[in-house]
């Protein structure tokens, strides 16, 4: 890794640099929230922003795509090309890039998704430094900060940028669309003054500490029944959740029932449906008992596989769930044995 | 041989139907993949006595149309209940909510004799079995176009049993509920992919309640978020009167 300093009032060079050889996308205004969209001008791009709605999952794994369109007379797959344009997503969130490092466990595992793999392959990620909001906890996990996952991360220093540069393709591309220059000692006080003032300003400081241990102490307590009562199994949590991954696959016939595409979907583990089998059998049947294997499987089923829990604190859960159930009101419950 | 199917009309004001005729797209090759036997909106010909498919527009509200039902059953070997008067007795269901002759006193005046034998208005399965539902007011064509490839491929009825809220995050829509405005995505059957919210309004809850709808957590939230927790119920009748509507 190396170092430059970018002034902020030349990023838009880089933008708009960019935009000669990639599709960049990154965060913009939608209302009162923001998105994460192709960026046709520089000035629409949000740096400021607090979060998006949905996470840069969507830019890999989208919530509804067409994996392969067949003909129903012979069964023959007439394409299964998948879209991959050169892309940048341009100004994630260090819970953001280590999502996609959370990601890559799973969907680069011993099987791997071609369709994510194309996507991920051609994508460059620029990160930027944050401030946090009230919903945020990345600090519980050690997410809070980055040190892999990007080509180009950017952190506010005032003035300026100062850029860490991990990819030999992030290096060429500042070299050939920005102006930088060296670091210089004050610019790394300035970036050590930044991270301090950044890590004292989390209003969470949830205590994660042990916590396997307690999912498995906690494993019959009624608070999993309280937090079932509550539960909308609504599955909005799990679609704005950076690190959930889970699909559904179906067929579809076109109106004419003679060619067909097969379609995969975002699911929800909250979803009734959602470990329905045949015969009518259901292993998570009950609210309480989907919203407490949601939690088993993020802090402690990955945890076990990949030494990291599946959750980044981006807080879009907390956001999301109109219920009021997320991560750290779970970890609390199981700290206190009481929902409130 | 090609499926011969009826379109049939119950108490409705035909939108669903309406709906049909405007997937111009897809419309010749679904007319290509039946004999489409009897249409009362778009032809004068006469019901006939023998076909294999059934669509039925609108709810009960009469005693003809409880023996129009059973005559259906009796010869279709499939039923699909299109629109929300045919899933869940819809808007015209909601002449129960003050008492089905109480209402008719009120707009008719008392001792009229209007609409003969008619009944509390209900859903077409409170009076005979259906295989396969399409709701909405009026209905989504794509999910129609879904709902009739399963009729024609001989697949089971999927109607989803989920919630709004996921297709709405998907959209990326503000929510409704955190400025305080009544939205009833929260509790109602998914499957339109949050048209109304994706279009700046909240869900009134065409497609009924969803079977998984959580209605006591639903009634807490619209009072953590400023909206009043009878009003659930109160906007939730308008579209689900035949169903139980218990928060």
């Amino acid at each position: 890794m190396f170092f430059r300093v970018i002034a902020k009032d030349r990023l838009p060079d880089l933008v708009r640099g960019l935009s000669t050889e990639f599709e960049v996308v990154g965060p913009v205004a939608k209302g009162e929230k923001f998105v994460l969209a192709p960026i046709e001008d520089p000035a629409s791009l949000r740096l400021d922003y607090d979060t998006t709605v949905l996470p840069p999952k969507k830019w890999f794994f989208p919530p509804e795509e067409t994996i392969m369109r067949f003909r129903v007379a012979d069964n023959e797959v007439v394409d299964d090309e998948v879209y991959a344009p050169p892309r940048v997503l341009f100004g994630l969130h260090p819970c953001d890039v280590n999502s996609l490092l959370l990601m890559d466990n799973v969907f680069f595992g011993k099987y791997v998704d071609p369709y994510y793999r194309a996507r991920r392959e051609n994508t460059l990620i620029v990160g930027v430094s944050c401030t946090p909001s009230d919903t945020c906890f990345c600090n519980a996990w050690g997410t809070d900060e980055t040190h892999w996952g990007f080509d180009i991360f950017l952190s506010d220093i005032g003035d300026s940028y100062f850029a860490s540069i991990r990819s030999v393709k992030g290096a060429e591309l500042v070299d050939r669309h920005v102006e930088s220059r060296d670091i210089t000692d004050e610019d790394t006080r300035l970036f050590q003054e930044r991270t301090a003032a950044f890590k004292a300003a989390f209003s969470n400081d949830v205590d994660t500490s042990q916590l396997p241990l307690l999912l498995d102490a906690k494993f019959d307590s009624p608070i999993w029944e309280a937090f079932g009562e509550k539960c909308l199994a609504c599955g909005a949590c799990s679609m704005v959740c950076p690190t959930c991954y889970c699909f559904d696959v179906h067929d579809e016939l076109e109106a004419d029932q003679q060619h067909g595409r097969r379609v995969r979907t975002w699911d929800s583990c909250q979803f009734k449906e959602f470990a329905a089998v045949a015969h009518g059998q259901n292993f998570r049947d009950t609210r309480a008992s989907r919203v407490k294997y949601r939690y088993y499987h993020k802090q402690w089923g990955y945890l076990s596989k990949f030494e990291r829990v599946l959750c980044v604190g981006c807080g879009r859960c907390a956001r999301a769930c109109k219920a009021n159930i997320n991560p750290v009101r779970v970890v609390e419950a199981l700290q206190t044995g009481v929902v409130d | 041989m090609a499926p011969r199917v009826v379109v049939v009309s119950l108490a409705s004001d035909f939108g669903c139907q309406v709906q049909l005729t405007n997937m111009e797209d897809d419309l010749l090759d679904v007319l290509g993949l039946m004999d489409l036997t009897y249409w009362q909106l778009a032809s004068s010909g006469h019901m006939p006595d023998a076909y294999d498919v059934a669509i039925i527009e609108g709810a009960v509200t009469t005693t003809e149309h409880v023996e129009l039902l059973k005559d259906v059953r009796s010869k279709a070997a499939a039923v699909v209940a299109i629109g929300t008067c045919a899933v869940t007795g819809g808007i015209p269901a909601l002449a129960n909510t003050a008492g089905l002759e109480t209402r008719y006193a009120t707009v008719y005046g008392g001792g009229v004799a209007v609409a003969p034998g008619r009944i509390a208005p209900a859903p077409i399965d409170s009076i005979i079995d259906v295989d396969y539902h399409v709701p909405g007011c009026p209905i989504d064509t794509a999910e129609f176009l879904r709902g009739l490839s399963r009729v024609l491929q001989g697949l089971s009825d999927h109607m989803p049993d989920q919630m709004m809220c996921a297709s709405c995050k998907v959209s990326e829509n503000a929510c409704f509920l955190e400025v305080g405005t009544v939205c009833l995505g929260l509790v109602t059957r998914a499957g339109c992919k949050a048209k109304c919210p994706s279009l700046g309004r909240p869900c009134t809850g065409c497609r009924g309640i969803a079977p998984d709808a959580n209605l006591a957590s639903a009634r807490e939230v619209f009072a953590r978020y400023g909206c009043d927790p009878a009003s659930l119920a109160s906007s939730l009748l308008v579209y689900n009167t035949a169903a139980e509507v218990t928060a």
